[in-house]
């Protein structure tokens, strides 16, 4: 422990100097204000980047120019080098928890889990964000998914048990639809919405025309986020009060493997090497988990570590899959 | 880098309180009672500390010892029950609440809600001396309302519970009207609320001025020096506080944990020697009753106080009842 905080804080004095030869992993620390930046090649802390007040989630602007951070409390978005962590820019925004960019690149949405309203933003990387519209949600939003021709956005509210679609052209709200208990993520996959339930014991697959649930899939209690891997064959669960990571078919939804994650897992990351890095929220670490074998290794973060990216040479995150 | 209070609220969280929330159906409110849990993890370490370091004081330094200490038993309910249970509760879920809801929808309003990071940049990344810094006016805030308490006639009705204990402890700190306690969160609520005090640092700002707040309550013959008893409020500087001579309307030594705001305003007095503890114009029932009939007792005088009712227990002569009497009734 003592050699981590060493290396730490030598590692913190000498970044400016020495710039990272390594890409780095950035892994937001929500409740310790703070950005921690790991060496992707040896999983080692290198670097903090202090925030105003609580980051939850980040995301690549679809240039690749930027990484950009969500800071609630501190209401600021903030734009960052992928390659060094260097804050280039703060922009003031209200309340932005989760935020996420359509597949086509030209709109981002941010949920404001606290102020009960979904944002849709246009993106351009040299004026930054300007406001296309502002919708009011139920309790709490907070994950989205897109369809894959950037048409509407779906968004989860966990405080009302709903999801709600909203066209992206016009801002109208197409539907608004009971999916079940405490829904979180939602993932677009062959024609159909998945969405996590945190207050069930798995997954709801939801029509994207109504919102009807066409049926449930079991995966683990406190079912929380969904992630497609590298090769799009599967889908990765989180089950945050299971302490377990499902592992689906994408094709069939049927659940092949399932993993011990101690901690609380919350988001997911692929390493070019084939590692997932996934957040630890009660456990304050980042897990690295070899598929393969279904062993990891840890780090600690700070607290309740929540959003997490990796500077990888893919640039666009798939988020549907048509 | 995980801290002690982090693992072990980790801990509570994973295994305790989420699975109780998953069974209640609560968990949209997992996020929230994580901080909860990690902030009634601090408060116990907090009672804790607190007990380790005062109760050898108080054994080994009396300035009083009474043969019966039960009217003691209730200043530690009001402890347990505020820093534990509420305190957490309270400042943090609700000062949470309050924030982000509020600076949301200020921002939304073009309205940046300050702090003093962005006052002063300089701070980002150094949260121990913005903590420090935002503990500091928050101790003059403490300051200011609690000279207020005294000055208005119906909030000292409320405040003289809190006075009125003659068998002054460590654990005298919490006695307070519930009353009291709610116009004093609001107070202290709204102040923070406006000079940006991040959430997280919140709950621990408050855990930590309740900390000195209870050692300068201890029963001990306990005096920081000239120049230490300077910049920080000791038990013998509080003890003047709880003089008979200053509850009420006429009184000294306001500050809570730095005297710097009494030497400023001239409301500081360095010179009584330790004295005994009351309130006189308090009845039996205040000083010595349970739980509950200290609190019916304090609605009662709010009451008669706002009726313009002045049939309050006349002083006792000096030397006479429970009230006054002489200071050193103990010697070290
Ligand atoms: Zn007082
Ligand atoms: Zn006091």
């Amino acid at each position: 422990m003592k050699t981590v905080r060493l290396s730490l804080v030598l590692a913190m004095g000498l970044v400016p100097a020495l710039g990272f030869a390594q890409p780095l992993g950035f892994v937001l620390n929500s409740d310790s204000a703070s950005i921690s930046l790991i060496d992707m090649a040896t999983h080692r802390p290198v670097g903090e980047v202090p925030v105003l007040r609580q980051p939850h989630h980040i995301t690549r602007a679809p240039d690749g120019r930027f990484v950009l951070v969500g800071d609630t409390v501190g209401n600021q978005i903030l734009y960052l080098d992928p390659r060094t962590g260097r804050v280039v820019r703060r922009q003031t925004i209200s309340d932005p928890y989760q935020l996420m960019f359509s597949p086509d690149g030209r709109l981002l949405t941010i949920t404001g889990l606290a102020r009960n309203q979904v944002d849709i933003y246009r993106y351009d990387d040299r004026t930054g964000l300007t406001l296309w519209h502002r919708v009011p949600a139920r309790s709490m939003p907070s994950h989205t998914a897109y369809a894959p021709d950037s048409s509407a956005v779906y968004v989860s509210l966990q405080g009302s048990n709903r999801l709600m679609a909203i066209a992206t052209g016009t801002g109208a709200v197409l539907w608004d639809a009971r999916v079940g208990e405490t829904p979180a993520g939602v993932l677009w996959n062959d024609g159909a919405l998945l969405v996590g339930l945190m207050g069930q014991d798995g997954i709801a697959v939801v029509d994207p025309a109504d919102g009807q649930v066409r049926r449930m899939i079991k995966t683990g209690r406190g079912a929380h986020n969904l992630f497609f891997s590298p090769d799009d064959r599967l889908i990765y669960v989180t089950n945050r009060v299971a302490g377990t990571i499902s592992v689906l078919d994408r094709a069939t939804l049927r659940v092949v493997r399932d993993y011990r994650v101690p901690g609380g897992p919350d988001d997911i990351e692929f390493a070019p090497d084939g590692t997932l890095w996934i957040t630890q929220r009660f456990d304050h670490g980042v897990l690295f988990l070899d598929p393969e074998t279904g062993r990891f290794s840890r780090v600690d973060v700070g607290r309740s570590p929540h959003g997490l990216f990796l500077n990888t040479d893919q640039t666009t995150h798939r988020t549907a899959f048509p | 880098m995980t801290d002690p209070f982090d693992t072990v609220a980790g801990y509570l969280q994973e295994h305790v309180v989420v699975p109780i929330l998953w069974q209640l159906g609560w968990m949209k409110w997992e996020d929230l009672a994580g901080g909860w849990a990690l902030f009634a993890v601090y408060g116990a370490a907090q009672v804790a500390l607190m007990f380790a370091i005062c109760m050898p004081l108080e054994k080994f330094l009396p300035v009083e010892r009474w043969p019966d200490r039960s009217a003691v038993l209730t200043d530690v309910f009001y402890t347990v029950l505020q820093r534990v249970g509420l305190l957490p509760l309270v400042t943090f879920v609700g000062f949470y609440e309050a924030q982000t809801t509020l600076n949301a929808v200020l921002t939304d309003h073009g309205i940046v809600p300050p702090t003093l990071e962005m006052l002063f940049p300089w701070l980002l990344g150094r949260p121990v001396i913005s903590f420090l810094l935002y503990a500091c006016l928050l101790d003059f805030a403490e300051y200011v309302r609690h000279r207020v308490s005294h000055k208005l006639r119906w909030w000292y009705a409320l405040h003289s519970l809190h006075h009125a204990q003659r068998q002054m402890t460590f654990w005298s700190d919490d006695r307070n009207h519930l009353l009291d306690d709610l116009l004093g969160a609001v107070w202290f609520g709204t102040i923070a609320l406006a000079i940006g005090v991040s959430p997280m640092q919140f709950p621990l700002l408050v855990l930590l001025l309740r900390l000195l707040e209870s050692l300068s309550h201890a029963n001990a013959r306990l005096d920081f020096g000239p120049v230490f008893g300077r910049l920080l409020v000791s038990p013998r500087f509080h003890r003047t506080h709880h003089g008979p001579g200053a509850a009420g309307r006429r009184s000294c030594n306001f500050g809570a944990v730095l005297p710097w705001w009494d030497m400023l305003f001239g409301t500081a007095d360095f010179s009584a020697d330790y004295t005994a503890t009351g309130d006189v114009t308090a009845s039996e029932t205040l000083a010595s009753g349970g739980y509950l009939a200290q609190q019916g007792a304090g609605v009662r005088r709010l009451v008669n106080d706002i009726r313009g009712d002045s049939r309050q227990p006349a002083p006792r002569p000096r030397g006479g009842g429970p009230g006054v009497r002489p200071a050193n009734m103990e010697s070290p």
